[in-house]
Formats: C-alpha cells, sequence, structure tokens
C-alpha cells in the first residue's frame, strides 16, 4: 500500500481519556472493527448474515452503552477526579454538543441498526430487539440527555 | 506537524482496543470471584477510586521493565544499567547485582556536567566539607549562604534580568510561583503541550485556564481576544491579568517555540509572558542563554524567565529570573522560598562552577567548545537519522529528538532490543504523549564522541529495521564525486 500519510495536530483537550478521539483514523477504525467482528461471527458461527448483523448490533450496544455512558471517570489518577462525575460521552470535545465526532457516533447504531433489520428482512424477534437497542442508544446521545441520570440510575452516591 | 502513516495510525488503534479488551476482561475476573484478595477493612474506603488505575495496572505494568530503569554510576556519556528480572509477567521487579556498560541517550545531560568534571567536581567538594551536604533550614530562616546569594546574582546576569531567585526543586519552581503570581480573577493561556508541572501550578493557582494550539501564534491570538472581550467567567468583568505560559523547548517534541511572534501577540494584548526554559537554557544559543539569545529575543521583553538546573548545569533545582520588584514581592510571598528547605550548597556550587565554565570564566575554552560541540552532535545525529528513514521531530540545533514509534508494541520491543545492545534509551507513551503518537527520545549531549554517536546509529538503525519503524523513505547513499572531474568543454 503506496504511503499515505495523515498530518497529526495535538488538539487543546486537556482529559487525556477522550483526546485520542479527535486525531486520525479514529473513524476508520471504528468502521473496520465492526466490519471484521461481523466476518469473525460468520465464520465462527456459521450462521445467517442476518443473524450475524444482528449479533453485532446488540453485542455493540451492550459494549457502547458500558463504556460510552455507563462508566464514569476516567482510567488515570492523573487528573484529581475532575470527571468522575461525568461519563465518556458527557467527557467527548469538552461537552460542547452536536460536534462532528458525535454526531459520527450518533449515526453509527442507525446505521448498524438498518443494516441488521434490513438483512434479517424485518423478523421478529430480531426486530424489537434491534429497535430497542438503537432507541436506548440514540436517546442516550441527545443534547438533552447531558448529565440527566433518569429516576437517578447511575447518579453519584 | 507530525506526519503518521495512515495505516500505522489504524493498526494502532486497534491494538490500543485489543489490550483495552484484554484489561477488561482481566478485570472481569478479578471482580467475580473475588476470594484472591480478602480485605477485613470494613467500612473502608478504597485507595483508588472506580478505575483510576486500570491504565496503571494492565497497560503500563506489562512493560515495566522499559521503565525506572535504575543506575549505578552518574549519567555520564556510558553510564552502567542494572539488570532486573521478574518471576511474576513483569508485576513485580527484582534487581540483580549485575550491571552493563550503556551507552547513554537518555539522561538531560546537554553540556556533560553530569559527570565529574574537572573544574567543577574540587569546588563542589571544597563546598561540600566547608557548608555540609544541606543547610536544613529554609531560606528565610536560617538557609541562605553566601553560595546562594551568589548564585542568585550569577544566574541574573547569566540570563541578562535584573534579578533572580532559586529553589530547591524544579518541578516546584512551576508550581508554586504560579499560584503567587495570579490568583481567581486572573487568566492563564497556556500552550496545549506544556509540562505537568505548569498545568499543576495553574489548577493550583485558582485563574481560569484556557489552552491555545501547541506553536500556534495565530490561535494564541484568536484565543486572546475572544477571551479579553468575553472577560471573567459569569461576571464579564475585565480580567485581573493575563498570563501567557510557554516552553522554550518542548522536551516530548524537541521543537523551539515561535517566541518572537508569541511575545508581539502578548505585547499588543498587554499579557505577561512566562517562559520555562528547562530545556534550553545552556543548550542552546551561542554562548548558551537559551532560545531568547537563538530566536533573537530581547530577554527584557519577557516578564518572567524561568529554569531549571538539571538539564544542563548538572545539579538539581531551579529559578527565576524577572525584574528586582518581581524578585523581591516573590521573596515575600512564595512558599517554596518561605517554608522549603533551600537547595543543597554543594548543588548550587555546581552550578555557579558550571556557569563560569560556560562563560569562560575559569580561564579556559571548554564551555564554548561544549557548546559548539552539542551543537554538531545534535546536527549530526538528526540528519543521520533522518537519512535512514526514521521520522524525527524537533527543529534544527535542538538536542532533544523524538523517533517516533506509534504502534504500543514497538515501544518495549525497541527498549529492550537497544538495551540488548548496550544502548539505553528513554521511550515514552501514553497518557505522557497523546495516544496515537508514542516516541523514543534522544537526548545528545556535549560529553558524546563521534564514536559514540556512530555506535549509536548503528544500533538504532538495526533494531528500527527489526521494529519496523523507519516509516519514511531512506535517502539512498549519493555517490561520491570524483576527485577529478573531466570538464568538457
Amino acid at each position: 500500500m503506496a504511503n499515505y500519510y495523515v498530518k497529526a495536530v495535538p488538539s487543546t483537550d486537556l482529559n487525556k481519556n477522550t483526546e485520542w478521539f479527535t486525531y486520525p483514523g479514529v473513524w476508520t477504525t471504528y468502521i473496520l472493527i465492526l466490519f471484521f467482528s461481523w466476518l469473525l461471527i460468520l465464520s465462527i458461527f456459521g450462521c445467517t448474515p442476518g443473524m450475524a448483523w444482528t449479533i453485532i448490533n446488540l453485542s455493540h450496544f451492550v459494549v457502547t452503552y458500558h463504556f460510552f455512558h455507563w462508566m464514569k471517570g476516567t482510567p488515570f489518577a492523573d487528573d484529581q477526579g475532575i470527571y468522575n462525575r461525568l461519563t465518556w460521552w458527557e467527557q467527548i470535545d469538552s461537552g460542547k454538543q452536536l460536534t462532528r465526532n458525535r454526531k459520527f457516533l450518533t449515526v453509527v447504531p442507525v446505521v448498524l441498526y438498518l443494516i441488521a433489520s434490513h438483512t434479517t428482512d424485518y423478523q421478529h424477534p430480531m426486530l424489537f430487539l434491534n429497535t430497542l437497542a438503537v432507541i436506548v442508544l440514540v436517546v442516550a446521545k441527545f443534547p438533552n440527555m447531558h448529565k440527566v441520570r433518569i429516576f437517578g440510575i447511575n447518579g453519584d452516591q | 506537524m507530525i506526519a503518521v502513516p495512515y495505516l500505522t495510525a489504524l493498526t494502532t488503534y486497534f491494538s490500543y482496543g485489543l489490550l483495552f479488551v484484554f484489561g477488561q476482561i482481566r478485570d472481569l475476573f478479578r471482580k467475580i470471584p473475588g476470594c484472591c484478595r480478602s480485605t477485613n477493612l470494613q467500612g473502608y474506603a478504597p485507595i483508588c477510586f472506580g478505575n483510576e488505575d486500570f491504565y496503571t495496572r494492565r497497560l503500563y505494568l506489562r512493560i515495566q521493565d522499559c521503565f525506572e530503569r535504575p543506575i549505578s554510576s552518574a549519567p555520564d556519556a556510558w553510564f552502567d544499567v542494572v539488570e532486573r528480572y521478574s518471576n511474576d509477567n513483569n508485576k513485580t521487579l527484582k534487581r540483580t547485582t549485575k550491571i552493563t556498560k550503556c551507552l547513554n541517550l537518555g539522561s538531560y545531560n546537554y553540556l556533560g556536567f553530569a559527570a565529574s568534571d574537572e573544574y567543577c567536581t574540587p569546588r563542589v567538594i571544597e563546598s561540600l566539607k566547608k557548608f555540609s551536604p544541606s543547610n536544613c533550614s529554609a531560606r528565610a530562616d536560617g538557609g541562605t549562604t553566601t553560595l546562594h546569594n551568589e548564585l542568585e546574582k550569577s544566574i541574573a546576569n547569566f540570563i541578562r534580568k535584573p534579578a533572580a531567585i532559586v529553589f530547591g526543586m524544579g518541578y516546584v519552581t512551576n508550581s508554586a510561583i504560579l499560584p503567587v503570581l495570579i490568583g481567581k480573577g486572573g487568566l492563564i493561556i497556556s500552550d496545549s503541550l506544556n509540562h505537568n508541572s505548569i498545568v499543576n501550578g495553574a489548577r493550583g493557582s485558582g485563574a481560569t485556564i484556557r489552552v491555545f494550539l501547541h506553536n500556534t501564534p495565530s490561535h494564541l491570538e484568536e484565543v486572546l481576544r475572544e477571551q479579553i472581550v468575553e472577560g471573567q467567567p459569569r461576571t464579564h468583568r475585565p480580567w485581573k491579568k493575563i498570563i501567557v505560559i510557554v516552553e522554550g523547548i518542548y522536551s516530548m517534541e524537541g521543537e523551539l517555540c515561535k517566541l518572537p511572534e508569541i511575545i508581539a501577540i502578548s505585547k499588543k494584548y498587554k499579557a505577561y509572558t512566562y517562559l520555562d526554559e528547562a530545556h534550553s537554557i545552556g543548550a542552546v544559543g551561542k554562548t548558551g542563554r537559551g532560545v531568547c539569545e537563538l530566536l533573537g529575543v530581547d530577554p527584557a521583553d519577557v516578564d518572567i524567565l524561568m529554569g531549571t538546573f538539571t538539564k544542563s548545569f548538572g545539579s538539581c533545582g531551579g529559578y527565576i529570573a524577572g525584574s528586582q520588584e518581581l524578585i523581591q514581592y516573590l521573596k515575600y510571598t512564595c512558599p517554596a522560598h518561605l517554608y522549603a528547605t533551600s537547595i543543597s550548597p554543594p548543588a548550587a556550587e555546581q552550578i555557579i562552577s558550571a556557569i563560569k565554565v560556560i562563560l569562560g570564566e575559569d580561564g579556559s575554552t571548554r564551555g564554548a567548545k561544549k557548546l559548539a560541540q552539542i551543537r554538531e552532535n545534535s546536527n549530526f545525529f538528526r540528519s543521520e537519522l533522518q537519512k535512514m528513514g526514521f521520522e524525527v521531530l524537533g527543529d534544527h540545533d535542538s538536542p532533544v529528538m523524538p523517533i517516533m514509534l506509534y504502534n504500543p508494541a514497538k515501544i518495549p520491543a525497541f527498549s529492550r532490543g537497544c538495551l540488548e545492545q548496550n544502548v539505553a534509551v528513554v521511550t515514552v507513551a501514553f497518557p505522557a504523549t497523546p495516544l496515537l503518537l508514542a516516541r523514543a527520545r534522544i537526548c545528545i549531549s556535549a560529553s558524546h564522541s563521534k564514536e559514540d554517536l556512530i555506535k549509536g546509529l548503528e544500533v538504532i538503525s538495526q533494531v528500527g529495521d527489526l521494529v519496523g519503524i523507519k516509516y519514511f523513505p531512506a535517502e539512498p547513499n549519493k555517490p561520491q564525486l570524483d576527485e577529478k572531474t573531466v570538464k568538457l568543454d
């Protein structure tokens, strides 16, 4: 592959937990990981492509919900707990809403949902599970949900 | 501007993702049984909250043998590295008594004062006998000796500022001075890649902090204009004072700061400037006076000049140089001056003697030779590395040269590979650098001879080929021109 270089400009984000998301190549890596896991699941389970996409959609839901919207704080002690009350989604782009990164991350579950429901021919029970996943993920990413804890779930002690 | 090969960026993210996933799986297994560590401390809060220590436990400890290597000699051009082994996969490391002599490409020994010096060391030993290793007192109590006064005068003279104040520790110089200079209602604008000591000092001061894109004077101007117009948060009153903090040489990039433009912009908007010359004082500039001399900026234009004695002077401690009023004010208010133990007298004598050598006041030309040597060494090493195809950052004349590694697996591979061939390098990864941009940082010293540098280049080239970090195409060797070229008319 011809050596194609991209410029890495250091960003002004001081939060080491989210700063890595501003560099080039992250979006492509995300999409490639999803695509290669689909291939992996197809080869391991030998199921239909539709089932594989549904499995990807649901595991994507579980993983991204846990890491983006459930876990709070950062994996380092250096920042002395400034972000201990914020989930990763609330930390990125220093809390600014509707940036390019956030829009991209909101579109991905929707596209996955469309692919999963199309390839399973909109059958139940897959359709129900997929719809539930996409609704939860998209609602969690609304700007109005910034720092909102419904019924105190995942609130601070 | 760092040019990352796209495929390398993708594989780096994927590798970190994989490491993260495995770390989380291991954490899951750690939580579920819960049997391995039964603590009988009921009701006590855990030491680490949540996932704070995830990075340390799951990523750093795996390659712990590449960091914190103990040495058992002075950090000269060649030094002795103590060998360590581990029985539990790098979770704990045990020292052996075996040592290996390695080429030192990691110490901040820019002018070669780190080892025994023919002018400085006898004087240091004399002052040790006269004054004792420590004053055991703060400057304000009983810790000011004639050496301290002489040192302050000497460093103020060297920097070409009216007065200076010295502290026992370089990190503390930044983190204890900034809270004294500025408080709530002030604005600190700092470069995005500033050192942790500046970040800590700024956070401790209580002032509002804004960051501008690294070394981009146009963005600094934008941030200044926006902030001056908006004023303090919520009340929108004018700021009490604005300080712009930049570094002379950025230790992770080896880049010089664009000082003339930044000073011009700060003067235009009436902001104070604070220049941290930790890596540049004594190492760059024709007579070693730092970035101001190299870039042609009058030291009187920079309001506060800060530096450390650990890099080029072979000692410990830091200094602040500024106007008489500023230094007098700091002597009354700075907690590091009032309460912290003063700089050790032999260390102070080492600095005084080192400054004398650099200025040529010891009667020889060793100082000028050292400065020329480090410039030559740095330029030679950097150009050779670039010819081999490595991606090396840093400006011309800068003695710090990071070699980009990117992938997390290449960090321990490069470090261990070089150590096997008796070259000691320092590798830096996330979170000291951005996630994508892990690097090996080489620091050149005036005490490196040409043979040392050539051996270093050979080893790095070999290990680089094995690890695969020659991201740029290597320049082919230019054919030797004949002595006598036939002229065709």
